[in-house]
């Protein structure tokens, strides 16, 4: 057994030309912004350039198939890119691009080998930014309870309905959409996904306030937004994984998006908020409280724990490993621990995690966003309680055969 | 034993309901929300016409001199809101410790004015080296004559922005321990400003020495300490209330959204998961009320209220932050959109987490109170 990312002279070597290959690409005036509803247009371009060449050596979707634009990347080297990237503050993609993340697992399983040629280089190269579009007003944890319809008109499906909670600022080119596509249909064979391409006529974004925007992992998205679909007519061979299959689909896209394929650059905040505890002001640490010390204890414990999940899962997913509740496992962990900690903060430091003024508000703000955003992260990508559901399905409790976990290629 | 509301306590908990549900309805608290100076345009006035400024100051002072009961009555009501403002912090908590800091021709001064509204008191004690001990107040008052110059930083200072008055915690040149001094808010060298951020009616107040007249000392040099004591352990159960408040509210959203909200073609009140979130929530909300009202009973007929009081703190502060982080799993998306205003209440628990001393605090004199401390 080893835990470690690098062992290898290969590997060392791959470091080696990750960071010279950064050294060469990342734009100079690239700006991080705390809430990344605060990020502009001229910062989201640089991030896109940026996707851009990555994507040209294969390294923005490095686990897909190189034949698509991917890198074929081992698990050791997907988590030094994630690494590497990590210490410069930014996530794989550098930019929000949670349809692209989800959908391109997702069609590398169900799609046609037109599907793949069309849909995966594009997304691959960083060319297209895609949202992902699945909750409604209606359906939230129940998502085979969606209202939007998709009804074939001759070569088009004609889509009416609206999504809420979903995309980010400044557009998308695709969004990755699931539908109802036979509204008379039975429950759970009644669905198909569908690429949208965002420029069709008759869609409409209306960004949502809300507290905070993250949860869903990767880079943050900015606003929400609610969508709404007025008699869009969607080519009919932008349909993915088979008409009225989209259940079966939806298992891979939710594995995915639960956690299935593990995070390694999260939760730096929370070893910064550490570092901040151990800080001396005026001859004072926060961490001379023997009672500070003993949550921060507690929190760091915690950490390592979630830490580890995803650890554990990026490894079982990037070696092909039998799945079966961890995804679902370290989401769970990932939400209510996030809030924990959250809690913790504000018992150890005080109110000034509460703030994000220049000078009383700790790590640029970094530690107030995380306040909040602990709280909203409690329901993207399904809630505590339906990871709850996935994990005892999983294991197989309560007379039920143990269901599989969605597939992965 | 008799644990129900007297007929004054009905009264003032139904105009008090009034009170919520018109002024200071959803839309109202939004846009207070958004602009918080807009609290002293017309929700202030009302609150004094009420007479729920004078409430807990004495009859001899130009208030109505009612029981500490009545007070949290009104309070748990505007919990319900949250109703944010100075109202605590003003006619409360700086009354209090005006009655038990101040001498005579002081309190003839100054309680009147906040019976009536037309002061607005707050209190400037907490510091860059963030705790409620006498060791955290540094802030350095210069003796100049007969006047003090007064010099620092005051930061998370609750309601700082309506102020028109400060009592400020200081150390006089020479003096050991705490004293206390008014400031007017206008006075030069004064600087207010609103912390923004996942918080609530918390600022900075910075102090370039400003002068504060020998009268505005209150009570003797370095003597202020037990007094400010005293009156925080005597109001705490007040703010509690206002904590209980918000936890019935959140309760009372989550159980609504339960029996409305369908998913899997039925309500989701009938899953158990969910059933167990809600189950927490008043879990929360009848700790953190019947600790703060038994504390009450106890301030209003006289007995030791110590060990309640730090009890009723400790659990009401942390039964409005949980009572909120299990409103949010009931609610999910719709309880992060603003303007369904569960926010609000998560912001406030947050905000009041630490006012007054945080459960750690008050635990920690929990344990001294049981003798727990050897020597």
């Amino acid at each position: 057994m080893n835990f470690a990312i690098e062992d290898s002279p290969e590997q060392s070597a791959f470091r080696a030309e990750v960071r010279e290959f950064l050294a060469r690409n990342l734009p100079a005036n690239l700006e991080h912004s705390v809430d990344p509803c605060d990020m502009s247009y001229e910062q989201y371009q640089l991030r896109r350039d940026f996707g851009r060449s990555l994507g040209a050596q294969g390294w923005l979707y490095p686990s897909m198939p190189k034949e698509y634009g991917g890198g074929d990347l081992s698990a050791e080297k997907v988590a030094i890119l994630y690494d590497e990237l990590s210490r410069i503050g930014l996530a794989l993609p550098p930019y929000y691009d949670a349809g692209g993340r989800m959908s391109a697992p997702t069609i590398l399983v169900w799609g046609t080998p037109e599907h793949k040629e069309r849909f995966l280089p594009p997304i691959c190269r960083g060319e297209v930014r895609t949202w992902q579009l699945l909750t409604e007003p209606s359906a939230g944890s129940d998502l085979a309870g969606i209202k939007t319809t998709a009804i074939r008109d001759g070569d088009v499906y004609v889509v009416n309905g609206q999504k809420m909670f979903v995309g980010s600022s400044h557009g998308a080119d695709y969004s990755w959409t699931i539908v109802v596509t036979d509204p008379k249909g039975e429950r759970h064979k009644n669905l198909s996904w569908l690429m949208i391409p965002m420029d069709l006529p008759g869609i409409t974004v209306q960004p949502m306030d809300l507290l905070a925007t993250g949860g869903e992992g990767g880079s943050g998205s900015g606003v929400k937004n609610a969508v709404f679909f007025d008699n869009v007519r969607v080519p009919a061979d932008h349909l993915i994984g088979g008409e009225n299959n989209g259940w079966r689909v939806a298992t891979t896209h939710l594995e995915v998006e639960h956690g299935g394929t593990g995070r390694l650059s999260d939760r730096r905040v929370i070893y910064e908020f550490i570092e901040l505890c151990r800080e001396r002001h005026d001859g004072h640490a926060i961490a001379d409280d023997p009672a500070a010390r003993a949550e921060l204890v507690e929190l760091y414990i915690d950490a390592e724990i979630t830490r580890l999940f995803a650890l554990r899962n990026h490894w079982l997913a990037h070696t092909g490993q039998p799945r079966s509740y961890e995804g679902a496992q370290y989401s769970l962990r990932r939400k209510l621990s996030g809030l924990d900690i959250s809690e913790k903060m504000l018992r150890i430091a005080g109110p000034c995690v509460l703030t994000h003024d220049k000078r009383w508000g700790p790590l640029k703000g970094t530690i107030e966003y995380f306040q909040r955003d602990a709280i909203t992260a409690l329901h993207p990508g399904a809630t505590t309680d339906i990871q709850r559901v996935v994990i005892a399905r999983r294991i197989g409790i309560g007379g039920r055969e143990r269901e599989k976990a969605g597939a992965l290629k | 034993m008799d644990l129900s509301l007297n007929d004054t306590q009905q009264l003032i908990q139904d105009s008090a309901r009034d009170f919520v549900r018109g002024a200071c309805d959803r839309d109202a608290l939004l846009k207070l929300d958004r602009n918080p100076a807009g609290m002293m345009d017309g929700i202030w006035r009302q609150m004094s016409e009420l007479g729920w400024t004078g409430m807990a100051i004495p009859e001899g002072y130009g208030g109505t001199g009612n029981s500490m009961t009545d007070v949290a009555v009104l309070f748990e009501e505007l919990g319900t809101g949250p109703v944010p403002g100075p109202l605590f912090s003003s006619a409360v908590l700086c009354a209090r410790i005006l009655l038990e800091a101040a001498n005579e021709s002081t309190k003839r001064a100054w309680l009147p004015k906040i019976a009536s509204g037309d002061r607005v008191f707050a209190l400037a004690l907490t510091e860059a080296q963030y705790g409620w001990s006498a060791d955290s107040v540094r802030l350095k008052a210069k003796k100049d004559g007969k006047d003090f110059l007064l010099t620092g930083t005051k930061v998370f200072v609750y309601d700082a922005l309506y102020a028109s008055d400060f009592l400020v915690a200081a150390r006089i040149d020479g003096v050991a321990d705490v004293s206390l001094f008014r400031v007017d808010a206008k006075a030069a060298g004064v600087a207010v400003r609103t912390l923004d951020g996942f918080l609530t009616g918390l600022c900075e107040v910075t102090l370039e020495g400003v002068r504060a007249a020998g009268a505005d000392q209150i009570g003797e040099p370095g003597a202020a300490w037990k007094a400010l004591e005293r009156a925080t352990l005597a109001v705490v159960p007040v703010l509690c209330a206002y904590k209980v408040g918000g936890c019935r509210m959140v309760f009372d959203m989550s159980v609504n959204y339960a029996r409305e909200r369908t998913q899997f073609g039925q309500i989701i009140g009938r899953f158990q998961r969910v059933q167990d979130h809600i189950i927490h929530i008043v879990n929360y909300l009848d700790a953190a009320r019947w600790t703060t009202y038994e504390a009450l009973w106890k301030l209003d007929s006289g007995a030791d209220a110590a060990a309640s009081t730090h009890v009723a703190k400790s659990v009401a502060s942390e039964s409005y932050m949980r009572a909120c982080d299990f409103a949010h799993e009931v609610h999910a998306g719709i309880g992060v959109v603003r303007e369904y205003g569960l926010t609000l209440h998560t912001k406030m628990s947050r905000s009041l987490y630490h006012c007054l001393g945080a459960p750690k605090v008050h635990r920690k004199r929990l344990e001294s109170v049981l003798e727990l401390v050897p020597g």
